[in-house]
């Protein structure tokens, strides 16, 4: 196994005890397609590299707690903030607007909504 | 284990170190930041599988930058018992990836280049 | 809008009575929507999905084009790949020798810059994990299934490849090597299996049909059925 003493990143857990494998292909959700064409999309426009979009993922704290897409999508959310392609107040301000679309009660719990507090 | 013809394609590698066959070591390192060696085959000894080429440095790439110069890619190849001290599988079992020619040195071994 | 059904669209049916291991990459994951509503994560994607196209970083069009080209192109094409390797030798050994060029003969253009194709044998069995994220061979395979993502798939297959195996009902006798590839960096992988005996005379499009996405992958090894 990995010798736990030395550093390295959430992601890097080859080697690490861990369970039974879920060997069903549970597919994707509507949205997670959405997701990955967007992220394909922006890479293929070269707007970002795949290579930062692991570098953000690898830098969330809450990496080893989130889902596949919940990664890539907070990664993605790393760097549109970082290139300077849209603002926390933006994104919060959509964010708002879609909950609204979708009727979604405005007091769920939101990860952006609370760093905007801060 | 070799396929011979079978050496997928790679773009040049001018100035590449090390040659198919050679024996070499993971450098057993611990940077911060983005790197694609995975912690578990730091310090690992093994041998060249077959040269990828020159690719643009992912550690560059993450941050932004255009990951030039190029570095020399290799495949690696290692026997899984010298990876993990408690391997149970049969002794002939392998495991291989790439590995970029900064992170590996030659293996000290004798016969090493 | 289909989701991942396209084993269901192959010509060759998979019956339940093929066995078990069979049976969890015949069927096709019908992508599982909760009933409730969005997540953060959702409504987050969403909203940068509009923001970038309201800067005109991206179109609609171009989102919609990547679904459908994952939903209906890219996975078959590794199958009809694969299926040509074991009717033409001369393109197999084209394929192992440079896997994107080989793909080009064929019309299919991969956007990684490499595909290595290892081949399995009487003497060796491959097996493809990417350990570090999830690094697949999407325009060849389509997207991975959720196990290959999985915490658990990519900590053990590198250090108990035989053990997992078994999980998904393959067990391999001591006397066959097992070759994990943790495709770590620029190199995409796909597994050549073994063609079957029974499968003489089968057409490319039969045996596509048997080469599913798990045995491309190297967790089981197809069979004629």
């Amino acid at each position: 196994m990995t010798t736990p003493s030395h550093p390295h990143g959430p992601h890097d857990i080859g080697g690490e005890p861990a369970g039974p494998i879920d060997t069903t292909d549970h597919g994707m959700q509507f949205w997670e397609k959405q997701a990955n064409a967007l992220r394909g999309a922006l890479t293929l426009a070269g707007i970002v590299k795949t290579d930062e979009l692991r570098r953000a993922a690898e830098s969330l704290p809450e990496y080893g707690r989130l889902a596949y897409f919940e990664i890539t999508t907070s990664a993605l959310r790393t760097l549109l903030l970082e290139k300077g392609l849209m603002t926390e107040a933006e994104l919060e301000a959509k964010m708002d607007e879609i909950r609204r679309r979708f009727n979604v009660p405005d007091e769920m719990e939101s990860p952006v909504k609370q760093k905007g507090k801060r | 284990m070799r396929n011979e013809g079978a050496r997928s394609t790679y773009t040049p590698a001018p100035g590449h170190r090390f040659n198919v066959g050679d024996r070499v070591k993971v450098k057993r390192l611990f940077p911060p930041g983005h790197r694609r060696t995975p912690a578990y085959i730091r310090g690992k000894r093994g041998e060249i599988e077959r040269i990828c080429g020159a690719f643009p440095n992912p550690e560059e790439l993450a941050y932004g930058f255009d990951g030039e110069p190029r570095k020399i890619l290799y495949r690696v190849r290692f026997a899984q018992r010298h990876v993990w001290p408690e391997y149970r599988g049969p002794e002939r079992d392998v495991i291989e990836m790439e590995i970029f020619e900064h992170w590996l040195e030659p293996d000290g071994q004798p016969g090493a280049p | 809008m289909s989701s991942f059904d396209h084993y269901a669209k192959r010509p060759h049916e998979h019956g339940h009575s093929h066995g078990h291991d069979h049976g969890h990459d015949a069927h096709a994951p019908a992508g599982e929507e909760p009933g409730g509503p969005p997540s953060e994560y959702e409504i987050m994607s969403r909203a940068m999905q509009e923001l970038m196209e309201a800067r005109g970083l991206v179109t609609a069009e171009q989102i919609q084009r990547r679904i459908e080209l994952f939903d209906e192109e890219f996975p078959y094409r590794g199958g009809r790949v694969v299926a040509r390797a074991w009717t033409d030798p001369a393109f197999k050994h084209r394929l192992l020798a440079d896997g994107r060029a080989a793909c080009l003969e064929m019309g299919i253009e991969l956007e990684a810059e490499r595909l290595i194709a290892v081949e399995n044998t009487p003497e060796v069995h491959n097996v493809i994990v990417c350990t570090l994220c999830s690094c697949y061979p999407r325009a060849l395979l389509g997207m991975p299934p959720t196990w290959y993502k999985s915490r658990n798939y990519r900590s053990r297959v590198v250090f108990e490849p035989r053990a997992v195996l078994r999980e998904f009902g393959t067990t391999l006798p001591d006397s066959v090597i097992v070759r994990v590839h943790d495709s770590n960096a620029d190199m995409r992988y796909v597994v050549v299996p073994m063609r079957p005996k029974g499968t003489e005379g089968w057409s490319e499009e039969r045996l596509a049909g048997i080469l599913t996405r798990d045995t491309l992958v190297g967790v089981t090894v197809p069979k004629a059925g």
